[in-house]
């Protein structure tokens, strides 16, 4: 494989999902409640993907919307709910305990090392934990080694390459460069390590304006690019937006009653288009999201 | 002046911070997340914090939310870590400290925040580790903590799943493992403080509305009590002061039932030099 070429790289949400196949190992860029990429999910659930592998470190209604829409085979994150805000992610939750989906839990560790070993082109790297933890025996692909210069035991984890990586950032230009703000999370291990990288941006910016900002992810790394306002909602995207608090304690209240309040929440949100669900959630609730900095009184109010 | 459990249960917390100790907090931690800004205000002004899921070292956060990657977290810091940053960091032995939980807790330290039940058909599935299962291998030492205590459920004989390993794993000890972190140093809930003499959770202090009975019947192995098992100390004025100006919006409460959000204290059962700035 080489690096992208440079030429335009933009292209609809429609056609840039339909490079994720059925059965692909996915990368979900950001975690928790930032920078997710929820206009590809919404796009996933639209066009009926199924039997999905999806790779990440802590995440929350991204996975388990995709759950709850039925197009996960196999669960590989470190971590899968709302924290102690909302709790247990319902769909995740309940497919694990009914046995629908295989969970992989992995480490944020051990993740790490399996990006950094395919960008590094070898097929393993050491980790120092994992013997003791019953999470070794979620990975029979793990294997105990013995270094060859200390001696010592460790736990050998196989290189990671992810056919797919779905990231967010704030801008981009037609390049596929993109800027983003901290958390970058796996992002940038994501877009090295992954066969193809698709990007949603909230603003498509010239090439001066991203550099401007600084370029985290570079175009050579990137397949396609759309531009996507609001395309981490609910998650935040600062500091263009925070993170819908309420939108997100609807969608789980939905998930956890049940299928038809899922499909409820799904009609009224997901299987129309990026431009209906912004209608859905709302001009005002929108502004007020974008409005967080105004004060610290009104960034504090978005979480009370 | 008078304060409530969960108040106190975060100054507890602070207290096992050590001063200039390197500290991280995972997901879903407030309490933990609380206790360390108290820490930085209080006995620990040197210490660096690095802020959750922003990694952010040694914010001014205006607020706690109630997600542990939001901006808010970042404020006033000059830098905030990658992701890899703060792992390798923590992988070749520079973070000191971190606080852990779980749905479970065994008398080893071992936590379960994967399952309860068999992980293949799980009773209940748990949101997950995190980086546990390799941190809590390499990181200097952990401050454990649960606020479901009191249920019977948590202090279990053997977790049914171990995410994050303790001092002893039926794989063998931490030695034998070869693991370069202290493990488990404190285990904090809200009935009160263990610390892990010998490698066994062993109870030092007692909340003073708690009795040594009631511990025993809400932990599913023996209770070893030290031989001058104490009162928690109440907190300082400045303890109380810093919980509440740290956390404006409270999430330390989400972590405790309603019934023991009820418990509170007042200085006036504590005698002499209780809640005010004392350096006991």
């Amino acid at each position: 494989m080489s690096l992208q070429p440079p030429r335009d790289k933009r292209t609809s949400l429609a056609d840039a999902v339909a490079l994720v196949g059925d059965g692909a190992i996915v990368a979900l860029g950001g975690g928790l409640s930032a920078r997710l990429p929820m206009a590809m999910v919404r796009e996933l659930v639209r066009q009926g993907r199924r039997g999905l592998h999806l790779v990440g470190s802590a995440h929350s209604i991204d996975v388990d919307m995709l759950v709850a829409a039925g197009a996960v085979r196999r669960c590989e994150e470190s971590y899968v709910g709302f924290e102690q805000d909302l709790g247990l992610a319902p769909a995740y939750r309940r497919a694990a305990e009914e046995g629908s989906i295989e969970v992989a839990e992995s480490c944020c560790v051990s993740l790490l090392a399996q990006l950094r070993a395919a960008e590094m082109g070898v097929p393993f790297l050491p980790v120092r934990g994992v013997r003791g933890s019953d999470i070794a025996g979620l990975h029979p692909e793990y294997a105990t080694i013995t270094c060859p210069f200390t001696g010592e035991t460790l736990i050998a984890v196989p290189a990671l390459r992810p056919d797919v990586a779905l990231l967010h950032a704030p801008s981009g230009d037609r390049y596929g460069n993109l800027h983003l703000e901290q958390p970058y999370v796996l992002d940038e291990r994501f877009a090295s390590a992954s066969r193809t990288v698709i990007a949603t941006v909230d603003e498509l910016v010239s090439t001066e304006e991203v550099m401007a900002s600084g370029i985290t992810i570079p175009g050579h790394l990137v397949a396609a690019t759309v531009p996507a306002p609001f395309g981490a909602h609910p998650a935040s995207c600062y500091p263009r937006y925070a993170y819908d608090r309420g939108h997100l304690r609807e969608y789980v209240s939905a998930a956890q009653s049940g299928p038809d309040d899922l499909g409820k929440y799904l009609t009224t949100y997901v299987y129309g288009s990026e431009e209906s669900y912004q209608a859905a959630v709302g001009a005002e609730r929108l502004a007020a999201l974008t409005g967080w900095s105004r004060s610290t009184a009104a960034w504090q109010e978005l979480f009370a | 002046m008078s304060w409530t459990i969960d108040e106190w249960f975060v100054v507890a917390l602070a207290r096992t911070i050590r001063p200039r100790e390197t500290v991280f907090h995972g997901f879903g931690s407030p309490c933990a997340q609380v206790a360390m800004h108290v820490a930085r205000r209080t006995y620990a002004p040197e210490m660096v914090l690095i802020e959750g899921a922003m990694y952010a070292i040694n914010p001014d956060p205006p607020f706690i939310p109630p997600t542990s990657n939001d901006a808010s977290l970042s404020r006033g810091a000059a830098y905030s870590m990658r992701f890899e940053e703060f792992f390798d960091a923590a992988i070749r032995g520079d973070v000191d400290r971190m606080f852990l939980s779980g749905g479970q807790i065994d008398v080893s330290g071992n936590t379960n925040v994967t399952a309860i039940g068999p992980v293949s058909r799980p009773k209940v599935k748990l949101g997950g580790g995190g980086g546990g299962c390799n941190l809590s291998a390499t990181i200097g030492h952990l401050t454990l903590w649960t606020t479901r205590h009191r249920s019977g459920h948590t202090l279990v004989e053997a977790c049914d799943f171990i995410t994050d390993i303790g001092h002893r794993t039926p794989l063998g000890t931490r030695a034998e493992l070869g693991f370069t972190g202290g493990g488990p140093q404190w285990l904090v809930t809200e009935l009160g403080v263990f610390d892990f003499a010998g490698g066994r959770a062993r109870l030092v202090e007692l909340f003073p509305d708690v009795s040594l009975a009631e511990v025993r019947a809400a932990t599913g192995f023996p209770v070893q009590a030290a031989g001058d098992l104490r009162a928690v100390r109440p907190p300082s004025a400045a303890e109380l002061a810093a919980v509440r100006s740290v956390d404006p919006l409270g999430v330390r409460t989400s972590e405790f039932s309603p019934r023991e959000l009820a418990r509170t204290f007042e200085p006036a059962a504590f005698g002499r030099g209780a809640g005010q700035d004392c350096a006991c």
